[in-house]
C-alpha cells in the first residue's frame, strides 16, 4: 500500500472540526503525533485518502469511528497526581470558598467520576490530608463511581504499578503506600476513607441519590460521549451539586460547550466550573 | 481521619421525593412554582407518551435557564415531529441562548432534521437561513455538502454566503468548485466571501 501523507491543509482542516468536536486543541508541534494516527485510521479503515476519511468521519451516522481516533488521540492513562494543577486548585481555592460560604457543618462532600481503578480519589484524599489545613475542621466524604464493577474491585484492593506512583513525592508513598508483589498497595486507613460505589451515569435511577456535593470531578470522561450523552452528563451533575458547588473536568474539556448552566472560574491553579449561587 | 466514609444511598433513601411521578401528574407539575419541581418533571416526563406537547408549552414561557436546558434535552431524546417543530420554533426566538440550545439540540438529529432542511435554508428570514447554516456544522449528514453547495448558489443573502462557505472549507469536495468559483462572482465587492471561497478551494485543491 502506498504511503499515505497528510497535507498541511488537511492538518488544518481536521485541527479545527477535531477541536470543535472534542474541545482538543493540537498545535503545529503535534503535527507529527497526529498524522501518524490518521495515517494509521485511514489504512485501517481502507479509506485510501485524508478526504475519504475525513468525510467519513465528518458524517458517519455512528460517530464510532470519531469515537475510534478520539480513543487514539487522547492519553487514557491514570495515575496519582494526575493533572494534579486541580488538586492544587481544589486546596488552595475551591474549598476556603465553600468552607467560607457553609452556613451548616455537614461534611463536604466530594465525588470523582469515574473512579478507574481509584488513583483520583485516593489522590484527593491524600492531597486533602497532606495540603490542605481546613481538614483539621472539616469532615470530609470522597464517594467514587464507576460503571464498570471490575474496575471498581480493583480500586478497592488498591494494588497499583510503580509506574502509576511514579509522580507521588516519596515522602508520601511511604506514608500511604506498603510493597505488595511487584508494586505497591494503598494503606488500608486511606482504603476505608473512599466509598466506591457503581453508577451508570445515564441511568437517572443510578444518579438520582448523588446529590447535595460540594466538588465533583469528572475529568477526561465526557470527551467520550456524543452531544446529548454530555448534556444529560451536564445536567446530572449540576442536580448533584449544591448551588455554589464546583465542577473540574478534564485540561481539554470544557462545559461552556456543552451547557450554559454553569460559571466558568477561573483561579489560580485551574478553570472549573461553577453552579450558580443563586440556582436550587 | 476527618474522611469519613458514607455512601449515597446511606445518606438518602434512594427516590425520597414527595411529589406522584405519574405522567398526568408530572405534566401538572410543569407549572409548578419551584424551578427545581419543574426541572424534575421534565426529566422525569422523558419516559412518558404523548407529552411533547406539555414539554413544548412550558418552553415557551419557561424563564429558569437550567429548567428550559432540560425541557431542551428531553425533546432531544424523544425527537417526535412535535418535538422538532419545537426546535425549529426556537430558532425564530430573539432570546439567544435558546436559539443557541435549539442550533445544539438539532444538531444531534440529522435523521429528523434531514426532511425540514430544505425548508429552513428556504426560510424568508435570513437569520433562520443562518441558524439552519450553523446546524449543518455538525450535522452527521450525506447531504451536507449539497445543501450547503445550493446556499451559495443561490441565497441571495451576503451573510447567509459567508456562514456556508465558511463551512465549505471544511466539507467541501470538488462537487463544490464550480459554485466557490461562482460565488466570488456573486459578490464582487465582498472581501470576506472571496478570502473565505479561496481557503475552501485551497483546501479541496490540496486533496
Amino acid at each position: 500500500m502506498a504511503e499515505i501523507t497528510i497535507g498541511k491543509e488537511d492538518f488544518l482542516k481536521f485541527r479545527e472540526f477535531f477541536y470543535r468536536k472534542t474541545g482538543i486543541q493540537f498545535d503545529d508541534a503535534k503535527r507529527y503525533f497526529v498524522d501518524r494516527r490518521l495515517a494509521e485510521r485511514i489504512e485501517a479503515t481502507d479509506s485510501r485518502s485524508f478526504r475519504n476519511y475525513f468525510m467519513l468521519l465528518r458524517f458517519e451516522a455512528s460517530g464510532e469511528e470519531l469515537q475510534t481516533l478520539t480513543n487514539l488521540m487522547t492519553v487514557n492513562e491514570t495515575y496519582f497526581f494526575r493533572e494534579e494543577y486541580q488538586f492544587k486548585c481544589l486546596v488552595n481555592s475551591i474549598l476556603p470558598e465553600i468552607t467560607t460560604q457553609k452556613k451548616d457543618s455537614r461534611p463536604i462532600r466530594i465525588w470523582s467520576m469515574p473512579s478507574s481503578s481509584g488513583e483520583e480519589p485516593y489522590s484527593i484524599a491524600m492531597y486533602l490530608l497532606e495540603y490542605w489545613p481546613g481538614i483539621e475542621k472539616w469532615d470530609v466524604e470522597i464517594i467514587s463511581s464507576d460503571i464498570d464493577t471490575k474496575i471498581l474491585g480493583q480500586a478497592r484492593r488498591g494494588l497499583y504499578s510503580p509506574r502509576s506512583v511514579q509522580h507521588l513525592p516519596k515522602n508520601l508513598l511511604a506514608k500511604y503506600f506498603k510493597a505488595a508483589g511487584d508494586g505497591f498497595q494503598v494503606s488500608e486507613e486511606l482504603r476505608e476513607a473512599v466509598e466506591f460505589t457503581r453508577v451508570n451515569l445515564m441511568n437517572q435511577a443510578d444518579v438520582r441519590a448523588y446529590r447535595e456535593f460540594d466538588v465533583i470531578f469528572c475529568r477526561n470522561l465526557l470527551i467520550y460521549f456524543d452531544d446529548l450523552s454530555r448534556r444529560q452528563a451536564a445536567d446530572t451533575f449540576y442536580d448533584a451539586l449544591h448551588p455554589g458547588g464546583f465542577l473540574c473536568l478534564g485540561h481539554s474539556e470544557s462545559m461552556s460547550r456543552i451547557s450554559s448552566l454553569y460559571k466558568a472560574r477561573k483561579f489560580a491553579d485551574s478553570v472549573v466550573y461553577q453552579k450558580p449561587k443563586e440556582a436550587r | 481521619m476527618p474522611i469519613v466514609k458514607k455512601a449515597p444511598a446511606a445518606s438518602r433513601d434512594q427516590d425520597e421525593r414527595e411529589l406522584q411521578r405519574d405522567c398526568a401528574s408530572l405534566v401538572l407539575q410543569l407549572a409548578d412554582g419551584d424551578p427545581t419541581t419543574r426541572r424534575w418533571a421534565a426529566k422525569d416526563l422523558v419516559g412518558c407518551p404523548d407529552v411533547s406537547a406539555a414539554l413544548i408549552g412550558r418552553l415557551r414561557q419557561e424563564r429558569d435557564p437550567s429548567v428550559r436546558e432540560i425541557i431542551l434535552t428531553a425533546l432531544t431524546q424523544r425527537a417526535d415531529a412535535q418535538a422538532v417543530a419545537a426546535l425549529v420554533e426556537c430558532l425564530r426566538s430573539e432570546d439567544v441562548s435558546l436559539r443557541n440550545e435549539a442550533i445544539e439540540a438539532m444538531k444531534t438529529l440529522p435523521d429528523e432534521v434531514a426532511p425540514i432542511m430544505g425548508g429552513l435554508l428556504g426560510d424568508a428570514d435570513p437569520d433562520v437561513r443562518i441558524f439552519a447554516v450553523n446546524v449543518l456544522e455538525s450535522l452527521r449528514h450525506e447531504l451536507v455538502e449539497q445543501w450547503l453547495k445550493e446556499v451559495i448558489e443561490r441565497d441571495p443573502h451576503v451573510n447567509v454566503c459567508a456562514t456556508a462557505v465558511d463551512l465549505l472549507g471544511e466539507v467541501g469536495t470538488s462537487y463544490s468548485r464550480e459554485a466557490l468559483e461562482k460565488l466570488k462572482e456573486r459578490f464582487p465587492d465582498e472581501p470576506y466571501i472571496r478570502f473565505a471561497a479561496d481557503i475552501a478551494l485551497k483546501r479541496i485543491c490540496s486533496n
